[in-house]
């Protein structure tokens, strides 16, 4: 079986909540066979023993925030860039198809 | 047939503070939709998180009450998926290093006390609130990023009175411990079960979940339900599918909400945003040397320093705003137990049918530690005790009650034995009787007395003293 | 800072070279009066289009965001506010800053001042266009894996990354949380050093920012190279290409050793450079899906119609990302799934470490790395392309070192090729010595004495 199919694609799209085109799934077969070779090459070298580095800068912080309140918005700040707004709420609605 | 069950439990509780986990928008309930939200609870582009101090310090509280170790070098993790009630489209959770591990919680069964082994504690944050209805979906967001602490049980629990104890007995201590409202019925307290049975008890079965309990006895029943309804598949040979169930109330039934068909990937990783943080171990330190007494602490101590039986100590304690009362009343009782019994019994009463709880009760604790030492003292009987609770509850004082209805009980000596003598001349024949055996006169002499005191003698005083007069003609 | 044109002079200038420069994608029509004292008092300020401004909108490049007008500054947009700027413009960018060309940008592709038929490099493109058309003396931009080093050195201005957290990040539309830096463009070095000034400095709302006090860099600015402890990044500078550029390069080499500076060489594993392109392709694509999920057409941005939440998640997500931003969201979600994150995700983030350790090495015995900016000058805009994914020649992604490390980096003009396109040198420090790496910059700068302007100024 074909470890880059279409099918696999579209899934992996799906779940990441977009939907892909004919042509873009071809481009993709291509894409993940070079992200393998990719990680072939990432083989080559030995990390054993070696932390995964997550943050530039390693040393921990101290800092935690006061339990202040503080930068509220209004309902309306907060709504103002909702494509749709109903009883002030963010709304989504049902479709009939 | 009967299988071996195995039950485990994921509790999520809201943190007690003023401000979310990541953003100084207000925790609220009930408010206005839209209203306690910044961006960074909207997830608006280029926000980042910032942790609260505050729902730290609550989570260290709550590992404390549960014996579990604190890690104190906290890191945050991303949990990756979308769900219109995540704004950021992942949540920010302690995946790989959570921040209390392997505790334990004692609860009671009816086979004695046992320990349930927490696996993990560990802070994240709420998600929105919606609501589908037919004309789409609306969503409030002032919930999205409220403090949370999800608390792991191993699977140590294997019947259903075990699970609803465990989450007894956990509701208790964060309450105790002033980390959450516990408010099952509001959402600051939501519970997760998973269930597997099996005929191999080295084996585990098929998991299946019940989502979203919304009390303790709905925990019970959903439990018990679900052990029947796989024992019925079982038996029948069928199998058990591997999915997520929710509780129906009516039908008292599990339902089927989805199959699970493998695990989600939620492509856990490192929150780049928040490095590390390095607690100050003095600050734990002395976090953890002011958690406030635990329940099982109290209850011990009810009984020792009070010495009330573990019945009426677990009663009280089980409630916390009973329990501080019943406190505030023994700084001036005398008899605790005589304390209890009002607190418990007649207090307890008169509350519920005024709808009222020990949070909002409006009696003074010193009115029913003084009602109490009146009984005890013998200045009133019992049943006057009780005329007195009522007006005490209607906020007149025990003292004014008593004058107010010429209730004082005489109990001094003199003043008895004065009555007493009264009556016994009155009455020669039944001090003959007396002298013959017959007993029954003592009944009839005492009758006597309350008539002539107006029921003012007190009556346990008075028949000791009377049989002593009698004695001595 | 001094300006040469007024906010209002700013807005008309960029106006007017927008048919050529297509690198504003908005130009603040009525520019907020700002009566603050400071030292950016009324200077024209030109913000690449991932930070956030309240009230004005804020596309990050990308169709979804296409009418989003933020209700928040990001932290920076205080602090100059504070400080007396004027906002101008929104700068074209590569979408969501993932590119290095400005060719992926919203409103097609920012033309190279020099000459409009190059690129202009990326993803901060238009931030460097506009400060070389000389419309702004400040532009910000952000540095995830050079994207403010290459585009100033196609566009012959400074470009200034300071170290990872030396910025705060607070309004900042992210790429990549782990690489991502604010920078700026400026056209000479003592307004590079005052801009830091009033960029820097520890934010609490962002965690990551650096507690470490802000240094006075433009008062204890000295270019005095003498004892300057230099080292020649031998590696990169041997896969010079432009010819132009290697006989200069050499020449400024010895002007240094002239100027007293200690020159020395130093060089690095090929093999862990070549690792360069595939580290940062696995971690950004990564770290980038999951930043850019909260885009999801619900709660602000560009929404399209279906039948449920999850089709208008789906519907808006499909039209308001380019199809090669998909893409690496695809794969940069593959590369954390359980079973890949070992073999990729982790693995990158390992090899990471290892490339920092090696490249620290440089700095053991030096005050500051010089290397070519980039090998060659900008590509004609019908010739680049971004290289989807795998390896790249390591001259080209070199810069990227420091973001991986987080130490300060600057590019700033050296000379012009044949073609008459500019090119530059980058030098980097160790971790917030930004002080150093302006005080090196500033004797560069005396002895490179760059005069040139580019075509579109030429009247």
């Amino acid at each position: 079986m074909e470890k880059f199919s279409s099918e696999y694609l579209r899934k992996l799209a799906s779940d990441l909540k977009f939907s892909l085109s004919d042509e873009e799934v071809e481009a993709l077969k291509k894409d993940f066979e070079a992200v393998e070779k990719q990680v072939e090459l990432f083989e080559t070298i030995d990390t054993e023993g070696v932390e995964p580095m997550v943050y530039p800068f390693e040393t921990p912080t101290t800092f935690l925030r006061e339990d202040v309140e503080d930068e509220v918005l209004s309902q309306e700040e907060a709504l103002q860039n909702a494509p749709e707004v109903r009883m002030g709420h963010v709304h989504v609605p049902k479709v009939v198809k | 047939m009967s299988y071996q069950v195995t039950i485990g439990i994921e509790i999520h509780c809201e943190l007690k503070t003023k401000t979310k986990m990541f953003s100084a928008a207000p925790t609220s309930f009930g408010a206005k939709a839209n209203t306690k939200t910044s961006v960074i609870d909207l997830a608006h582009p280029g926000v980042l998180p910032c942790v609260n101090k505050e729902a730290v310090r609550l989570a260290i509280k709550a590992c404390g009450g549960l014996h579990c170790t604190i890690d104190p070098l906290v890191k945050f993790d991303r949990k990756n998926y979308y769900y219109s009630d995540l704004p950021k489209g992942f949540q920010i959770t302690q995946q790989f290093h959570p921040i209390g591990r392997d505790g334990y919680v004692v609860i009671k069964t009816d086979e004695g006390e046992k320990q349930v082994r927490i696996e993990r504690i560990h802070m994240e944050e709420d998600t929105a609130k919606q609501f589908h209805k037919d004309t789409g979906t609306y969503i409030d967001f002032n919930r999205a990023g409220t403090p949370l602490i999800e608390i792991v049980s191993r699977p140590d629990m294997h019947s259903a009175q075990e699970a609803a104890a465990y989450v007894e007995a956990l509701r208790r201590t964060l309450f105790y411990l002033n980390v959450s409202d516990v408010k099952m019925e509001e959402g600051s307290m939501r519970c997760d079960v998973n269930i597997s049975l099996s005929d191999d008890p080295n084996r585990l079965g098929t998991k299946v979940e019940i989502k979203n309990l919304n009390s303790i006895a709905n925990v019970q029943k959903a439990v018990q339900a679900e052990i029947e309804r796989q024992s019925a598949l079982l038996d029948a040979g069928e199998p058990i599918v591997q999915s997520t169930r929710r509780f129906d109330e009516p039908t008292k039934t599990t339902v089927l909400m989805r199959k699970k068909e493998g695990n989600v990937d939620y492509k856990y990783f490192p929150e780049p945003n928040i490095f590390p943080i390095q607690l100050d171990e003095q600050w734990i330190e002395s976090i953890l040397n002011h958690l406030e007494e635990l329940p099982e602490q109290r209850l011990e101590r009810f009984m020792t320093t009070f010495g009330l039986n573990e019945y009426d100590a677990s009663v009280l304690v089980n409630d916390r705003d009973m329990a501080d009362f019943f406190e505030e009343v023994m700084k001036d009782a005398k008899d605790a137990k005589k304390a209890a019994n009002w607190v418990i019994g007649d207090l307890s009463a008169w509350l519920n049918k005024n709808n009222k709880t020990f949070a909002n009760n409006p009696s003074d604790a010193k009115d029913i530690a003084r009602l109490v030492n009146l009984i005890e003292e013998g200045t009133i009987s019992g049943k006057q005790a009780k005329e007195v609770f009522e007006e005490v509850m209607n906020g007149k004082k025990p003292d004014d009650v008593i004058k107010e209805k010429g209730m004082q009980q005489v109990s001094d000596d003199s003043t008895l034995i004065a009555m007493i003598n009264e009556v016994l001349d009155a009455n020669p024949q039944s001090i003959e009787d007396y002298k013959n055996g017959k007993n029954r006169a003592v009944g009839f002499l005492m009758g006597q007395l309350m008539k002539a005191s107006k029921g003012q003698a007190n009556p346990k005083k008075a028949n000791g003293l009377l049989v002593e007069e009698l004695k001595k003609r | 800072m001094k300006s040469l044109l007024t906010p209002k002079q700013s807005v008309e200038k960029i106006t007017a070279l927008q048919p050529v420069l297509n690198a504003a994608i908005t130009i603040v029509e009525q520019p907020e009066e700002n009566t603050n004292e400071g030292v950016l008092a009324n200077v024209p300020v030109v913000l690449k289009d991932n930070v956030s401004t309240k009230g004005i909108r804020t596309t990050a490049s990308s169709r979804i965001l296409e009418n989003y007008v933020p209700v928040y500054d990001a932290t920076i947009v205080k602090k100059m506010k504070e400080q007396g700027a004027v906002m101008v413009a929104k700068a074209s960018m590569d979408e969501l800053g993932m590119g290095g060309t400005n060719r992926n940008a919203l409103i097609g592709p920012a033309h190279n001042p020099w000459n409009p038929a190059h690129i202009t490099g990326g993803s901060s493109g238009g931030s460097a266009a506009l400060i070389a058309a000389g419309t702004t003396p400040l532009a910000i931009g952000t540095d995830t894996g050079d994207s403010i080093r290459k585009p100033a050195a196609y566009c012959g201005v400074i470009g200034v990354k300071p170290t990872y957290g030396r910025i705060s990040r607070y309004g900042i539309v992210p790429y990549c949380s782990s690489l991502d830096t604010v920078g700026y463009f400026t056209t000479n070095i003592q307004d590079a050093a005052q801009a830091l000034e009033v960029l820097a400095g520890r934010d609490d709302h962002d965690m990551t920012s650096s507690n470490l006090p802000v240094e006075h860099y433009l008062e204890n600015l000295n270019g005095n190279l003498e004892g300057k402890k230099i080292a020649v990044f031998k590696t990169i500078v041997d896969r010079i290409i432009d010819p132009t550029l290697a006989k200069r390069f050499e020449q400024l080499v010895a002007q240094l050793k002239e100027q007293g500076a200690i020159v020395t060489e130093v060089e690095m594993d090929t093999k862990l450079l070549e690792m360069i392109a595939p580290v940062y392709k696995t971690i950004s694509n990564a770290e980038a899906t999951a930043n850019h999920s909260n885009l999801d057409g619900l709660r602000f941005g560009m929404r399209e119609d279906g039948a449920s939440v999850d089709e208008v998640m789906t519907a808006s997500r499909t039209a308001g990302f380019s199809s090669y931003v998909r893409a690496r969201f695809l794969i940069g979600s593959y590369s954390l799934f359980e079973e890949n994150q070992d073999r990729m995700f982790r693995k990158a983030q390992k090899i990471r470490r290892l490339i920092v350790e090696s490249y620290a090495k440089l700095f053991e015995d030096a005050d500051i790395v010089l290397a070519p900016a980039a090998v060659d000058t900008a590509p004609l805009i019908d010739e680049s392309a971004d290289l989807r994914f795998g390896q790249d020649r390591f001259e080209n992604e070199h810069m990227q070192l420091a973001n991986f490390s987080g130490y300060p980096s600057l590019t700033m003009p050296l000379c012009l090729a044949e073609n008459g396109l500019p090119l530059g040198i980058n030098i980097t420090a160790k971790p917030f010595a930004e002080q150093t790496l302006f005080d090196a910059a500033y004797g560069l700068e005396q002895i490179i004495d760059w005069k040139e302007e580019p075509a579109c100024l030429i009247k």
